[in-house]
């Protein structure tokens, strides 16, 4: 009886402890929110495009080499007036739910992108117009020529059924999304867990290697690694330099480290609260530029996992080339000669304006700022805001003449930051210089890359001998991953390819 | 009896009342949603038509009415990210809260009450050193650090439990023994109190001398007297549970309203926010008038008084 007892006692404890431990050939990764959802132009959040970009394909991809690869798109070609693009597509390929794929899918794509519904309409309306010229030709013509809409298509033109969408609207879709990509949709529950497996007709033959992902939301970053450490996930991302550093030498997990395309800086005012500020003249701005040190911030608050800015143009940007692009030394010396020299020998006193835990240890970041400039004599007070406040005017209004921010880019060049903080007129907008914008411009409508990364290298020497910011540093980013994953190597924008990795033992 | 009811009835309401008057407003003085909302370069068209699309741009009194004529009928809002009713998404993720919830509660009461009586039965005993140990621990150990510790011991290092998430029957252990453990040492103390009240009074003594047995004491006469004013703070243990959920909810990815709760503050969706707290908030009072009513069914001194 008592023997009876303990064995059925023994077989129920034994089921109820099945441990969440990581089927063979299901990668599971880990969240650190849920997706808002799975159809693109309806979310911009990180996490819903690293979910979606394996359900998608688009017409073409850009590998870490900045080259663009063919994807549903063999061959392109940009018209003469840089407006028009011509796609040869992929013949033979089939949608998850047996749907051919021909141009009338790309432009069902366009059409339904656009909508005025979605969140994020702009990556489409960025066409003006999309033709199917025969059943594998399309068409696509721009308003004015546009350097980044390759880039646009290539990161965000997520290829989808135009027959489905139609039938079942864009609210349906996103409950059951279809595509072409590596892995097919089978379910999610909200706030847990989102299940796909792998597209077995998928037009590539060789891939994926995977039999299904799981993409599981754990918001909290020990968590998510001792959830890497039991097996339980594969892959853990947004961990902390500390949390990463924990993992150092244990066994079956690797820690990744890369460059997010990401600057932080402390920005000037030449407008409202910076107008009559010593902060007009350009020594001024140089002196503060070789006053900060940037390094010591690096190593004391960073413990090193960063890299000093050498300007807007990062390591990974289109244009970069670090022979032309260092960032400026740390040299009190010659900061307090060239503030002498603007007629600033005693110093002067300057607001500045924080975030305060508007991102990953920025307070500490300011104080630093603070600290160093007043080693030179600039005496800094740091106003800190709440990140609601300090984000709600335009041209940041509520800070003082300087102020500290951040800015990333995801198609793998600075142009959007150059865009947002130094064209007159936009929301972040608190610098102006007519030779800024004519050159920002001119890059905006640049089609050809290489003569782009030349426009973008000229800039660069003219914003460092003209700074509108203290160029501070770009983090690094750590993911752990499980030593059983093969094939994955996140690119700077944190999105994630999964198309070719795989599980080994 | 009746007049009971009734005035905890109103006094309810009132509470309801007050409570969404202070979350409408408190939320709207955090600052501006629209900047929050879209993206850092979006034209400024398009912040226009989201502000109006959201109703941003009517009287701040005129939204508050609406929003109360909104609640009583069950809508109580959008999910500014999600774009569905706000309620639908509460209820996807309402069942496995309550279930964190109960589960906490029960780990607590099952170890407090035996342990609460063990220890007031013997003053100065064993037990009531081990309870009174228990009740500190209880009071200063936090919740959301407890989790994270037991999640490297149970999870990480021994591999008995899970780490995260909601699989298994076992993935609630470490959950709910995380959330209950502090309402485990209030109820060990407050349990092991009111055993010692009970103990000096004049029925138990009577009792005792009549020749009862300690044992048949402790069930028959100890016990009873001591679940009623245990109901009372029960109740409110719960809706402190519901509360407390979102970190522990966090740490374990344990998918249910906290979670959801601390990515709407993230996302400043404050519709959503808004539609969580109020909801809670219901339940809260709900809860409270429940208890309230079944303490003075069981209490006749109550019902008199």
């Amino acid at each position: 009886m008592i023997s009876r007892l303990g064995r059925f006692a023994v077989l129920l404890v034994a089921s109820l402890l099945t441990l969440a431990v990581a089927q063979d050939n299901v990668l599971v990764v880990s969240l650190s929110s849920d997706p808002t959802s799975l159809y693109l132009p309806r979310a911009a959040d990180r996490t819903a495009s690293n979910a979606s970009h394996t359900l998608y394909d688009t017409l073409m991809f850009i590998n870490e080499s900045s080259e663009l690869e063919p994807r549903l798109a063999t061959a392109w070609e940009i018209g003469e007036d840089g407006l028009t693009y011509t796609f040869t597509l992929r013949q033979g390929v089939t949608f998850h739910n047996g749907e051919p794929f021909t141009a009338d899918d790309v432009v069902a794509t366009w059409e339904f992108g656009s909508d005025a519904s979605n969140d994020y309409p702009g990556d489409y309306t960025a066409a003006s117009s999309v033709e199917a010229l025969d059943d594998y030709t399309v068409r696509i013509t721009t308003a004015e020529p546009n350097a980044l809409f390759l880039t646009t298509l290539a990161q965000d033109w997520a290829i989808i059924p135009g027959d489905y969408m139609r039938e079942v609207g864009i609210d349906g879709f996103v409950q059951a999304p279809v595509g072409t990509g590596p892995f097919r949709f089978v379910s999610r529950t909200a706030g847990e867990r989102i299940v796909m497996e792998a597209n077995t007709e998928y037009w590539e033959p060789s891939l994926p290697y995977l039999d299904g992902i799981e993409f599981r939301v754990i918001p909290d970053p020990s968590t998510r690694v001792a959830a890497v450490q039991t097996g339980a996930v594969h892959i853990a991302n947004r961990l902390t330099p500390e949390l990463a550093q924990s993992l150092e030498g244990e066994d079956g997990v690797e820690v990744l480290t890369y460059l997010n395309d990401r600057v932080y800086y402390v920005a000037f005012k030449n407008v409202g609260a910076g107008v009559g500020t010593p902060l007009e003249d350009p020594r001024v701005r140089q002196a503060l530029n070789y006053g900060t040190d940037r390094y010591g911030i690096i190593q004391a608050i960073f413990s090193g996992f960063a890299n000093a800015a050498p300007g807007f143009v990062l390591e990974g940007n289109l244009g970069y080339d670090q022979a032309l692009m260092e960032a400026f030394p740390y040299d009190p010396e010659k900061a307090r000669s060239l503030l002498a020299e603007a007629g600033y020998a005693d110093g002067f006193e300057i607001e500045m304006g924080c975030p305060a835990d508007g991102y990953v240890n920025i307070n500490e970041v300011c104080q630093a700022v603070a600290q160093s400039l007043s080693a030179i004599g600039v005496d800094v007070e740091v106003d800190f805001q709440t990140t609601n406040t300090y984000w709600s005017e335009p041209q940041y209004a509520v800070t003082g003449p300087m102020f500290v921010d951040s800015w990333s880019s995801d198609v793998a060049e600075a142009l959007p930051r150059l865009q947002g903080a130094l064209i007159p007129g936009a929301y972040y907008n608190a610098w102006e210089d007519v030779e800024f914008e004519s050159r920002i411009n001119a890059i905006n409508t640049t089609v050809d890359r290489s003569d782009r990364a030349a426009q973008y290298q000229e800039l660069h020497a003219l914003m460092r001998d003209n700074p509108p910011f203290i160029y501070l540093y770009q983090p690094v980013i750590f993911e752990a991953v499980s030593s059983k994953v093969e094939g994955y190597q996140p690119l700077a924008a944190e999105e994630y390819f999964l198309r070719s990795v795989r599980i080994v033992d | 009896m009746l007049k009971y009811v009734a005035s905890k009835a109103f006094e309810s309401l009132a509470l309801m009342v007050g409570v969404l008057v202070l979350v409408f407003f408190l939320v709207r003085l955090t600052g501006d949603p629209v900047a929050l909302m879209v993206p850092k370069d979006a034209p400024d068209s398009q912040r226009e038509a989201f502000a109006i699309n959201m109703g941003l741009d009517r009287p701040v009194i005129e939204q508050f009415l609406l929003y109360v004529g909104d609640v009583v009928r069950g809508d109580l809002g959008d999910s500014l990210r999600q774009r569905r009713p706000a309620v639908d998404i509460i209820f996807e993720r309402l069942w496995p809260t309550v279930q964190l919830a109960l589960g906490a509660l029960a780990f607590a009461v099952v170890l407090a009450i035996p342990l609460g009586l063990a220890a007031g039965m013997e003053p100065n005993g064993t037990w009531d050193k081990i309870a009174r140990t228990v009740g500190l621990a209880g009071q200063t150990i936090p919740s959301y650090w407890l989790g994270m510790l037991l999640i490297v011991f149970f999870a990480v290092e021994l591999r008995w439990l899970p780490s995260f998430g909601r699989d298994t029957a076992a993935s609630l252990i470490l959950p709910a023994v995380s959330l209950g453990f502090s309402g485990l040492g209030q109820l060990v103390r407050l349990t092991r109190s009111t055993v010692l009240e009970v103990r000096r009074s004049d029925y138990l003594r009577t009792a005792r001398a009549k020749g009862v047995a300690t044992t048949h004491l402790a069930f028959r006469h100890v016990l009873p007297n001591v679940a009623i004013p245990l109901i009372s703070v029960l109740g409110i243990q719960f809706t402190y549970l519901l509360g407390g959920s979102v970190y522990i909810e966090s740490v374990f990815a344990w998918p249910g309203m906290g979670t959801l709760l601390e990515s709407a503050v993230r996302d400043t969706d404050f519709p959503l926010v808004q539609a969580i707290t109020v909801f809670i908030a219901f339940v809260a009072i709900s809860v409270h008038l429940l208890t309230d009513l079944l303490y003075g069914l069981l209490d006749p001194r109550l019902r008199i008084a």
